[in-house]
């Protein structure tokens, strides 16, 4: 109980405190730092040279040259270029060549987190003389490169295992993201590309929630989106614990063999399976040219027009179910093996039928243990950009004021045609945060359900 | 009498319920082979087309696709065997890379306590939240500045270099090896790196092979990066040339998948017991 009490509100109260307290530490640091630890300050590496650390603050020092002349160079501009967003336009008749806003862009987040980074070594390399100078103090010898290098490998592990994949995913996945927020708030875009100049804006978030062909788009891809999601998500869940219990049903002999089949559509990647299907439903497909045999009109399956709405969309579930139902059933199977066997044969005593056994047992059973997976599936399934990439691409539904978009789009679909395709920029990055929020919102469900699930130990 | 008619009731639900069963069983097996099968006997046709095959099998068999998918790349259209080599490529290294990655993150967040580490939690978390290719345009633009586009390391960065976003599976499974062993370790003296590469890898072999299998697998099936990387079409994967056949050359395509699905599905086949258990494991952590 103390530790919620405390736990809770430290975020906010302890803030002034905590500031205070390691504004006492910096002043008390600086009273006690000796001139060597200041030269560290100055330049990077420098303490740790005159400590007789010479490949450490080589290293330190090669690594300040480098940032030198990294923001010298460029960085500097590039920095500045973030907030202006570029300000020569291009001039063909003088020759000048203008500044490119995306660009820019991104290179000004590159530069202002390479400077978040040299802030950081600049206090490890003062942190590091610091350190020194309290172990010459206690009358220690400072410690030779191998030794820093052992610690590395013993102590300090996690930073050395950690420094590699934080810089990967810092250029491969927090920049780009970085990147796209960001020009949610520009007007980077349709017209204003290259070499026209951007400028910081909300002209996407109007276009997208007004009363145009893009806001009127919006909302109808965004209910066939839920609507989908809920669909999808119901569909593959129960047919996959359907399939579950049926090969773990007592009279089926060889359930290996049955199972291999759900597997083997697993197995096979999803993108050939989606490519595969998409040639099935096609104009001249076998399922059209047997309906041709058969004397009947061939069916727009997948075609761009209007007629073709529900197909597709069926098709689309189809298709989704038969490629995630096997890994769901392989959970369920992992799950049900969980379930105390006395539980069926109490209630089968007590006169339970099977469906009754299904409705009060296994069904809360299964849910209540894959409540995080189902919602992770619903996020996923609202996310599915494959099915109707593969199935659809290049169909762009000519009726009904659909905006480079077809009646199967999902979201991430018509963020992929306007941002990648089309370069609708800003629009495509408003539409990856209306989608950030929804599943943020959800995840977080899982989040305080799986917290609650944690306390739960009443139904194991 | 009373008893015998129950008993005879009974077996004639029993044999019901069984041919129930059978038929259930019989019904889903097809669903999911049907497809399958389709494709390989489409990948076997002796026309190429999708327009030639009336109804669902073709008429006439031959082994000429395969050998033509090899051998006859249609004027530089479809040269199949340098996309089969540079999907190899890719796979395999972003396979071992985003493994090592993968694997010492999530043992650092398994084993580590240290300042930061909830940050770096969180950030993964809200990462992961938004929609996967989002950056892609920023991504185009970071690799035209390194100049890295039209190269399969492009792909290779990209693929390895996020792979620890999804290092909570792995995390799972180290939170599982209990910490007495490590303690034991530490005490005899061991450094942590040493307790990582002697004790932590050789007991989560299952794991590795989990992990290894879903970093070669990403590559392999994703169409989206190197469509938007590489513009040449002897560099690209087997994904987007697969996704640029048209219908006329239906059995290309059908032979190409086949292809490359069967080593995946025996790979799958025979780990099947590994896979399930990463799923399950997922399955807990969320």
């Amino acid at each position: 109980m103390s530790i919620h009490a405390s736990a809770r509100p430290a975020g906010l109260r302890a803030l002034p405190g905590r500031l205070r307290r390691s504004a006492r530490s910096l002043c008390a640091f600086m009273r006690w730092a000796p001139v060597r630890v200041w030269l560290s300050v100055a330049v990077m590496g420098l303490g740790q040279l005159c400590y007789g650390q010479v490949l450490k603050g080589l290293v330190f020092l090669g690594l300040e040259a480098l940032g030198l002349w990294y923001f010298l160079t460029r960085g500097l501009s590039d920095a500045a270029g973030f907030f202006t967003l570029g300000v020569q336009q291009e001039d063909l008749w003088l020759g000048i060549p203008g500044d490119n806003s995306m660009t820019m862009l991104i290179l000004g987040i590159f530069a202002l987190v390479l400077l978040g980074l040299m802030g950081t070594l600049w206090v490890c390399n003062i942190r590091d003389a610091a350190f020194t100078a309290r172990e010459v103090e206690k009358g220690r010898r400072p410690r030779n490169f191998l030794q820093t290098l052992h610690c590395l490998a013993d102590e300090k592990f996690h930073v050395t295992a950690l420094t590699l994949p934080l810089v990967t995913v810092t250029i491969f996945s927090l920049l780009p993201i970085a990147f796209m927020i960001l020009i949610a708030f520009t007007n980077l875009g349709g017209d204003i590309v290259y070499p026209r100049l951007a400028d910081w804006s909300f002209s996407a978030w109007e276009k997208l929630f007004g009363v145009g062909q893009l806001g009127g788009t919006f909302g109808k891809i965004l209910s066939w989106n839920v609507l989908w999601a809920v669909l999808a998500t119901a569909i593959n869940f129960l047919g996959g614990l359907a399939l579950a219990l049926l090969f773990n049903k007592r009279n089926v002999r060889c359930s290996r063999f049955w199972r291999a089949f759900p597997i083997l559509a697993y197995a096979i990647p999803g993108f050939i399976s989606m490519l595969g299907f998409k040639f099935m439903f096609s104009q001249s497909g076998p399922i059209n040219s047997m309906l041709v045999d058969a004397g009947r009109d061939s069916i727009f399956f997948l075609t761009n027009d209007e007629s073709a709405k529900w197909w597709a969309r069926g098709i689309g579930l189809f298709v989704n179910a038969w490629i995630s139902m096997p890994s769901i059933m392989l959970m369920a199977t992992g799950i049900l093996t969980n379930i105390n066997p006395d539980l069926y044969e109490a209630s089968a005593l007590d006169g339970a039928t099977p469906f009754k056994q299904f409705r009060s047992i296994t069904l809360p059973f299964v849910l209540f243990s894959t409540t995080p997976v189902l919602i992770g599936q619903f996020v996923g399934n609202f996310n599915n950009f494959g099915i109707f990439f593969f199935m659809r691409s290049g169909v762009i539904s000519n009726y009904g004021d659909y905006f480079l978009a077809s009646d199967t789009d999902l979201l991430i679909n018509w963020l992929y045609n306007l941002s990648v395709d089309n370069n609708y920029y800003s629009v495509g990055a408003a539409i990856s945060l209306v989608i950030f929020v929804i599943t943020s919102t959800l995840s977080l469900m899982v989040y305080v359900r799986s917290a609650a699930y944690k306390q739960e130990d009443t139904y194991q | 009498m009373i008893v015998s008619a129950k008993k005879r009731r009974l077996t004639w639900r029993r044999a019901l319920d069984n041919g129930l069963t059978y038929l259930a069983l019989t019904l889903v097996s097809l669903v999911f082979l049907f497809p399958c099968l389709w494709l390989i006997l489409a990948s076997l046709s002796r026309s190429g087309s999708l327009y030639d095959i009336r109804g669902f099998f073709p008429s006439a068999y031959s082994l000429q696709t395969f050998v033509d998918l090899f051998t006859n790349d249609v004027n530089g259209l479809y040269p199949y065997g340098r996309w089969f080599l540079n999907t190899l490529y890719v796979s395999g290294m972003s396979c071992v890379l985003g493994t090592v990655l993968v694997i010492l993150t999530a043992y650092v967040m398994s084993r580590f306590r240290f300042r930061g580490r909830d940050g770096v939690k969180r950030l993964t978390l809200v990462l992961g939240m938004f929609p996967g290719f989002m950056g892609m345009t920023a991504i185009y633009i970071i690799m035209a500045q390194f100049n890295l586009l039209n190269r399969l390391e492009a792909l290779i960065f990209l693929y390895a270099g996020t792979a620890p976003m999804g290092y909570l599976v792995q995390k799972g499974y180290f939170d599982t090896i209990p910490f007495t062993i490590h303690e034991a370790a530490r005490i005899d003296g061991a450094t942590h790196l040493q307790i990582f590469t002697r004790i932590t890898l050789p007991l989560s072999r299952p794991m590795l092979v989990y992990t290894a299998l879903t970093q070669f697998a990403w590559p392999w099936s994703d169409c989206l990066l190197p469509k938007l990387l590489l513009k040449n079409r002897d560099q690209w994967t087997v994904a987007v040339g697969l996704f640029s056949m048209p219908e006329t050359h239906f059995s290309r395509f059908a032979a190409g998948s086949v292809f490359i699905a069967v080593p995946i599905v025996i790979l799958y086949f025979c780990l099947v017991k590994h896979i399930v258990n990463g799923l399950t494991a997922g399955a807990v952590k969320g």
